[in-house]
């Protein structure tokens, strides 16, 4: 951003402005920018989200607002500010007031790490995608607050249904994310990104690939493992339906949102869609290769960059918009995934949910980690590492060997840990039938 | 640039200093964990106004995320919450004070004596950045401070073993609440098992049992 606008006041228009303006200009261009954007996804995912479920359910869905309903959102925003906004008379005012800022605050600003397009990233920090994971942890505190302040038991039960439910699933969702930190060898969301050039097989695994903007880690056994795992345990940080205990209706009316009505619900509801538009878009950064697309990378070379100062401005526009077009694609459709999973999956119960995470995800994906590890010794290293087998062996070869041997110690602890998961909770069960019928008799 | 950033440093350590007070002052034990947070936020801002941004990172992430977290988990177990009638002071509360200043006063002492106050001028451009980022860190844990990184991950993992041996429970001693599916199963296998083993229909016991309101699970 201070780049283009360098250009276009100091160059094209001549002004001659000092550095710190620019920098306070580009920021707040910025920022302005991220805050628009976070609430505009929102209400296209609540009026998406409405449309494919009631497809799916063989309804209509919204359709009444709007060509196709699409200004449906919009209403219900203006419905949400006109309503009534009502405190418990024993809730903790200060809390309850604060619960939902805590909630969103966070989820706009993982928004400053999210690269669109190549070169369009907020703020392209080297700890990116620890930022993300640190800041997405916050809104548990808020759920806690909302859930406590709101001095109402149903409340305080999804609050900490929410709360232990995102401490657990940080765990796989960090850990699968580790696996792909260390192939790339940094936490640089940029660099994440620009690993997955190539078609099929990463450039930087094996120079010469031709560059198609294809090479994503979904291709890769570790990758591939550490996708699943990340997917799933974003469907439980998003309390998305597999896993949307804390707001189990039935059970708890809404759980921790219960008391909360008028535009603070709304922010509840602005922060959940906000979280799962992020998490869509992170699995899509991340395994997917985010903006890399056939014809970006081409484009965007072409283009105004560090390297190549003297290209034309034009190509930078088109590669962005070719790079945000295939980024919002993918995000979308893994945003459309969720919400079949949502028509197609029941409820679990909160003991599944845990036995799963702790017992089949976490271990999955820490036997990942040792698959990445493996992966980076068989293609980088060399005698300097200790790498002894490899010495004289091709690109491709290496190439070969590791995606074998990453495949079979995958699968093979795949297919172990479903026999042993399974033998667990079938042998659980009949331990428990037992005690009933030891306890009926 | 040196003024703003004391200027900036002397309100993040401002905000620190009152976020901690209120944790030790404040009545309500959910009111000064949230104040507890407030000082952990502030001690990632000191991290980065140190440029330590992995440090700052880190710090939100564990302090934040996790460890107060639990802490309020922790108080949600509690029972006077609100804090109310509790008397905050013993009564020997100056007899305390001079005992931590004095503790406190040790530490601080030899660093505050032998501390030579001259702020070393700012090293020349292009020397190698101190260990701040995540290579430099893992590089450092598993070579020049192996044995105190393992010394650590084994207290973490007697820490986790400890609480969950308290927390275990035997599952014979265990009370559950049967749910539908569960009451139906139970309901089957007792249909099941009064016919093999008493052909002669002597229902009227077990039926009454059986149908007792499942409104439990």
């Amino acid at each position: 951003m201070y780049d283009m606008l360098a250009a276009l006041i100091n160059g094209t228009l001549g002004w001659g402005w000092p550095e710190w303006a620019l920098n306070l200009l580009s920021y707040i261009l910025v920022v302005t920018i991220v805050l628009v954007v976070a609430p505009l996804q929102m209400l296209f995912f609540t009026y998406y989200e409405r449309r494919v479920i009631a497809r799916m359910q063989d309804r209509v869905g919204p359709n009444r607002v709007g060509p196709e309903g699409i200004w449906q959102p919009i209403a219900d925003g203006v419905k949400m500010f006109t309503k009534e906004d009502i405190v418990p008379q024993a809730a903790d005012r200060i809390v309850h007031f604060l619960a939902p800022c805590v909630v969103v605050a966070p989820t706009v600003l993982m928004f400053a790490v999210v690269p669109w397009g190549p070169g369009m990233v907020p703020v392209d920090l080297p700890t990116g995608l620890l930022f993300f994971f640190a800041i997405s942890s916050i809104s548990a505190v808020g759920l806690m607050m909302a859930g406590w302040a709101s001095n109402n038991k149903f409340s305080l039960l999804g609050a900490m249904r929410a709360v232990a439910q995102m401490v657990s699933y940080e765990i796989p969702a960090v850990l699968s994310l580790i696996a792909i930190v260390i192939v790339v060898g940094s936490l640089s969301i940029n660099d994440i990104i620009a690993y997955q050039t190539g078609l099929i097989v990463s450039n930087r695994d094996l120079p010469g690939i031709p560059d198609l903007g294809l090479g994503w880690f979904v291709f890769t056994p570790v990758g591939f493992v550490a996708f699943i795992a990340f997917f799933i345990a974003a469907l439980a940080e998003g309390e998305r339906t597999p896993f949307d205990i804390p707001e189990a209706d039935s059970e708890i009316v809404a759980g921790y949102m219960t008391e909360y009505s008028g535009m603070k619900f709304g922010l509840f509801y602005l922060a959940q869609y906000v979280l799962n538009f992020l998490l869509c878009a992170i699995t899509a950064i991340i395994f997917f290769g985010g903006w890399q697309g056939p014809g970006v990378g081409w484009l965007y070379a072409q283009g105004i960059t560090p390297e190549n100062p003297n290209g034309n401005g034009l190509f930078n526009v088109l590669a962005g918009v070719l790079g945000v077009f295939y980024f919002l694609l993918k995000t979308y459709l893994f945003f459309f995934v969720m919400v079949w999973l949502r028509g197609a999956l029941p409820r679990l119960r909160i003991d599944q949910l845990m036995d799963f995470g702790w017992k089949f995800l976490i271990p999955l994906t820490l036997a990942n980690l040792f698959s990445a590890a493996l992966w980076v010794a068989f293609t980088r290293w060399g005698p300097a590492e200790g790498m002894l087998i490899t010495v004289g062996w091709s690109p491709v070869l290496r190439w070969l060997a590791a995606f074998v041997v990453t495949l079979a110690i995958n699968l093979g602890v795949y297919l172990w840990l479903t026999r042993v998961y399974a033998a667990s909770q079938a042998e659980r069960r009949r331990a428990e039938l037992e005690e009933l019928i030891a306890a009926g008799s | 640039m040196e003024v703003v950033v004391q200027v900036v440093f002397g309100l993040i350590a401002l905000f620190i200093l009152v976020a901690a007070a209120m944790v030790v002052s404040v009545r309500n034990v959910i009111h000064s964990a949230l104040w507890l947070i407030a000082c952990f936020f502030g001690v990632g801002a000191l991290y980065l106004l140190l440029q330590a941004e992995f440090l700052a990172v880190v710090q939100v992430l564990v302090y934040v995320g996790a460890v107060s977290v639990l802490i309020l988990f922790a108080i949600m177990l509690t029972r006077q919450i609100s804090g109310e009638g509790v008397r905050q002071l013993t009564s020997r509360w100056p007899v305390v004070l001079v005992v931590t200043v004095l503790l406190f006063a040790t530490v601080m002492a030899p660093t505050l004596i032998n501390q030579q106050w001259n702020v070393p001028p700012a090293p020349p451009l292009g020397t190698p950045e101190p260990i701040a980022g995540p290579a430099e860190l893992g590089r450092g844990f598993v070579n020049e401070f192996l044995i105190q990184f393992q010394v650590v991950g084994v207290l973490l993992t007697v820490a986790l073993i400890g609480a969950i041996v308290i927390a275990f429970e035997e599952r014979a001693r265990r009370r559950r609440v049967l749910t539908l599916a569960e009451e139906l199963e139970l309901k089957r296998l007792r249909e099941r098992a009064t016919q093999t083993e008493t052909p002669e229909p002597v229902e009227a016991e077990p039926v009454a049992r059986e149908t007792r309101p499942a409104s439990e699970g």
